[in-house]
């Protein structure tokens, strides 16, 4: 696992995330048509736009669900279009999901640890960890950091839908993440959780910089710096939140003329 | 076809080469060298035909089987025992009544009904438990299996084949030619043939339906995607208690067909099961033209096997199989 | 649910001791005490054809329940791998049937062993091809595969007619196919195996497996080699199924097609099915219920006035009535029964109860 030292040494030599004409093509539907997209290490990125824009889609091809149609992707410098995604997510790439995609027949403990484990070596251990072991103790970390503790031992299935978001956080946290990518974080969170929400998001390290899909704009536009338009598969417009809250396009095809 | 040539040359390439030599294989007379490495060119036909009238058995159950797993998502463990149990009761509608014909209808009726009964009684209130529900059928598997022994017993049962089918007919393929320069054809077994042909016949009226009918359609639409069936507003029940019901009569009049060109016997079940499985594996779930690819594929090497090298036969199926798995997982003609 | 909360309470911090630790109760004390003295009270019929058998069927239904229960496999290939390895052991040690290569039984053992978890390894990597239901479908084909394949191969596997006398090593002065030592060595592998796997399930493989059950796409996302992991799985699952079929071909002295053909095949899965997938200890009961059914069927059928071969029957009646009423099987029954005796005899217990 490199050190935080080596990752912020690494931090401006290389973009966190390049992607250069993606294109992806379900049959006859183009859900990406040429896309490209620069993301610096520690930014703190959103992509916004309507339903069907193909925001999940460009996530999903990130992660390396699927491979692109045609394009490619670079992260961190490296080429990882043809790889699979439990190598993308081995070089610091995570990723939350829109409906949460846990283990329900875990405890949250679990899940958090099994987030641990992946990004380290001995995922095929036989032997059973001590209490002293030292992803042990960085899984119950997290669990604390996500405000989860107290039902550390409950099964995933039990949780409140509120819990069950603040767990998928946790799950992006865990290892040394370089890139998250934060899918509709805020979806059905209370104003409180919301609130939680905007909390973690901001308090991460600097180092660790995430693109998030949201269609609240209040969170959206609170824990970013840079804004990427996205409709119909295509990116039409990119720049601070200031000037894309202020673009009349956008305007006319986001926020419905006038809506702040 | 034009795409599938642009988009795979080589493929395309081997396809035809393929194609010629298998032409050649069978419709030229084999020169006396070729015969002494490769044996008889009678055998070579008998095989070769043996092995496509036998893929249109295996068609016939296995459709039912792909539109069965491919709609429901329910692997129909009891399809085998469905086979068998049509055969049987076909036997005896031949022997009550005296008629081969009337023998389909009955196996299909009395396949189609239990299919009817599993669907709406049983499968229906599990509905989205996939697993559940093949256990069910596993679990009925087991129980027919044992009532058609303790009915029919151990002994093998053959269906006699209709007089006006006995027999064979002279095909225009030369075996081999006289020192005379006469030459000599290839006798086949006309209800062989037929059945043959039978299978053709419903395959084409099974893909018309699924085609060209709001049935099909809708058939088609679910085996894609189940959810959006419901959202379609379709009779999504009523289509499940038809297909299940199709596929089970399906088998049903498949039992008569093996019980003619082979016999029926406990274990027969199991044969016809696991032929279903590996059709389905190796053409695709879902896809009917895919268990006629699958069908002759799996019929052929068989056949093949069997006269070439009797007690590695099952090998060649199972390599087929695994190559298939391999190479294109979701089956030769999936949709995906 | 009983279940639920007796694994929480095992889960409570990933790292946790073994699981039967936290659950040591008097009912499974007192288990443990009669099985270990059952020599002294049963007769040696019961010994080796009840319980025996149980432990030896319940091995290989372990591996079974391992890969379903924690992997979400359902796999009809274990008993291909078990007979596997009898016929592995038949053909390389001491048989009736000349050529038997005559190796010494450690070594022949420790042969199929290897070659086993090699076959495991195959069939996993034909399984994991696919997605879900199929893999019940693959490994079907495989298993009647090499049902065929055994039945009509006379070179390897000496055909329908299989291979007979094959002895039970004599070790450490003591002849291993008595009815009270055999009793020990399948009571000591089923031991083995169910620690084995019940401890592994709290390991991080076992977690990992655990966790591409219930959602693979979400453990590729955490960084995990999902397929790969399903194909360890299944060697591990591989090694237990070949214990359990060298242990039945020590017992019986032979093997024949019969052992690995489709019907045993899916007996093992209506064992695991029937005792209960969830839990360790369900493959055991319910191959302890086959054992007793298979044993006494014919006495019982025939007392109704059935016909008194109609034991498959009985299984097939029995697994559709647990499908239908209990999928979890029996170890689902009982703890729904405790539940409903807890709830009725002490205030009602909050679920969850026990955990942080």
């Amino acid at each position: 696992m490199d050190s935080v030292a080596q990752r912020l040494s690494a931090v401006g030599s290389a973009n966190a995330l390049e992607l250069r004409g993606v294109t992806r093509l379900f049959g006859a539907l183009a859900a990406l048509v040429d896309v490209s997209l620069t993301v610096r290490p520690g930014e703190r990125r959103a992509v916004l736009g309507s339903n069907g824009a193909g925001k999940t889609t460009l996530f999903n091809c990130i992660t390396g669900d699927f491979p692109p149609s045609s394009g490619t992707i670079r992260f961190f410098g490296e080429d990882v279009t043809a790889f699979p995604p439990q190598e993308r997510i081995r070089r610091g790439l995570r990723r939350t999901y829109q409906i949460s995609a846990l283990f329900p027949r875990l405890s949250v403990l679990d899940n958090v640890y099994l987030a641990c484990r992946g990004v380290s070596r001995g995922r095929y251990s036989f032997i059973q960890p001590r209490r002293s072991d030292a992803l042990v103790h960085a899984a119950e970390n997290l669990v604390q950091a996500v405000h989860l503790t107290a039902i550390k031992d409950r099964f995933v299935a039990e949780l409140a839908y509120g819990q069950q978001r603040q767990l998928e956080i946790a799950l992006a946290l865990a290892g040394a993440p370089r890139l998250i990518l934060f899918d509709e974080p805020a979806a059905g969170l209370s104003p409180t959780e919301r609130a939680e929400l905007i909390e973690i998001l901001s308090s991460l390290p600097a180092y660790i910089g995430y693109i998030i899909i949201e269609h609240d704009m209040d969170v959206a536009l609170r824990v970013v710096e840079r804004i990427t338009m996205m409709h119909n598969g295509r990116i039409f417009k990119e720049g601070a939140p200031q000037e894309i809250e202020a673009d009349p396009e956008v305007q006319e095809l986001y926020l419905g003329g006038g809506h702040a | 076809m034009n795409s599938f040539i642009a988009r795979r040359p080589i493929w395309s390439l081997i396809i035809l080469v393929v194609a010629i030599a298998l032409t050649w294989l069978v419709f030229a007379p084999w020169p006396p060298g070729f015969e002494a490495v490769f044996g008889r060119k009678k055998l070579f036909l008998n095989a070769a035909l043996n092995g496509i009238t036998l893929g249109g058995l295996y068609f016939l159950v296995a459709s039912g089987f792909t539109l069965i797993f491919g709609l429901m998502r329910n692997v129909n463990l009891a399809h085998g025992s469905i086979y068998l149990l049509g055969g049987y009761f076909g036997y005896l509608a031949v022997d009550a009544t005296g008629s081969w014909l009337f023998s389909f209808v009955v196996a299909f009726v009395v396949a189609a009904l239990l299919g009817v009964i599993l669907q709406v009684a049983v499968f229906r209130r599990m509905e989205g438990e996939e697993l559940r529900q093949t256990l069910v059928t596993l679990g009925i598997s087991i129980v027919l299996a044992d009532l058609m022994l303790w009915a029919f017993g151990g002994n093998s049962w053959q269906i006699q084949t209709p007089t006006w089918l006995r027999g064979p007919v002279e095909l225009p393929l030369v075996t081999a030619v006289k020192s005379s320069g006469e030459a000599v054809y290839l006798s086949y077994p006309i209800v062989r043939l037929v059945i043959f042909l039978a299978s053709v016949v419903i395959g084409l009226a099974m893909w018309l339906v699924l085609n060209r009918t709001r049935v099909g359609m809708i058939i088609r639409a679910g085996v894609d995607d189940r959810e959006m069936l419901a959202a379609m507003g379709a009779p999504v029940q009523l289509v499940f208690v038809i297909v299940f019901a199709f596929g089970a009569g399906l088998a049903g009049m498949a039992g008569v067909v093996g019980g003619t060109f082979q016999s029926l016997s406990p274990g027969e079940d199991t044969r016809f099961l696991l032929a279903s499985l590996i059709v389905v594996i190796v053409g695709g779930m879902g896809s009917i033209p895919g268990a006629a690819l699958g069908a002759i594929m799996i019929g052929l090497a068989e056949q093949v096997g069997l006269a070439y090298f009797p007690t590695y036969a099952i090998v060649l199926t199972f390599l087929i199989m695994v190559l298939v798995l391999a190479v294109r997982p979701q089956g030769l003609l999936a949709r995906r | 649910m009983a279940l639920a909360e007796s694994r929480a309470r095992g889960a409570s911090s990933a790292a946790s001791q073994l699981p039967w630790l936290q659950n040591l109760n008097p009912a499974a004390v007192l288990v443990a005490v009669v099985v270990l003295i059952m020599p002294a009270i049963a007769s040696s019929f019961v010994l080796t054809q009840i319980f025996g058998w149980a432990y030896m069927l319940g091995t290989i239904a372990l591996s079974l329940m391992f890969l379903a229960g924690y992997g979400g496999m359902v796999s009809l290939a274990q008993v291909t791998v078990a007979g596997f390895a009898g016929y592995v052991v038949a053909i390389l040690g001491v048989n009736g049937v000349p050529g038997g290569r005559g190796w010494p039984w450690w070594l022949a053992v420790l042969a199929a062993l290897i070659l086993s978890t090699v076959v495991g390894a195959i069939v996993g990597a034909l399984a994991v091809r696919t997605e879900g239901i199929y893999t019940i479908m693959i490994t079907l084909a495989i298993a009647a595969a090499f049902y065929y394949f055994t039945n009509e191969n006379y070179a390897i596997f000496n055909g329908h007619t299989g291979i007979d006398g094959i002895p039970t090593p004599v070790f450490l002065g003591v002849d291993w196919h008595a009815p009270i030592p055999f009793y020990y060595l399948t009571l000591f592998v089923a031991v083995l195996c169910w620690l084995a796997v019940s401890y592994v399930s709290r390991a991080p493989f076992g977690l990992a497996l655990q966790g591409i059950r219930d959602n693979p796409r979400r453990m590729a996302a955490l960084g995990f080699n999902v397929n790969a992991h399903r194909v360890a799985a299944y060697v591990f699952a591989a090694l237990i199924a070949a214990l359990g079929g060298i242990l039945l071909v020590w017992s019986y002295g032979e093997i024949a097609p019969g052992a690995v053909s489709v019907s045993a095949a899916i007996d093992i899965l209506v064992i695991a099915v029937v005792g209960g997938i969830g839990n360790p200890i369900g493959p055991f009961i319910g191959a302890l219920i086959y054992a007793v059914l298979k044993t006494f069927a014919l006495d019982v059928l025939v007392a109704f006035g059935l016909d008194g071969n109609r034991f498959r029957l009985l299984i097939g009646l029995g697994f559709l009535a647990i499908v239908f009423f209990s999928p979890d099987g029996v170890i689902g029954l009982w703890a729904r029964w405790r539940n409903r005796l807890q709830a009725g005899s002490a205030p009602p217990q909050k679920a969850g109860d026990g955990h942080g």
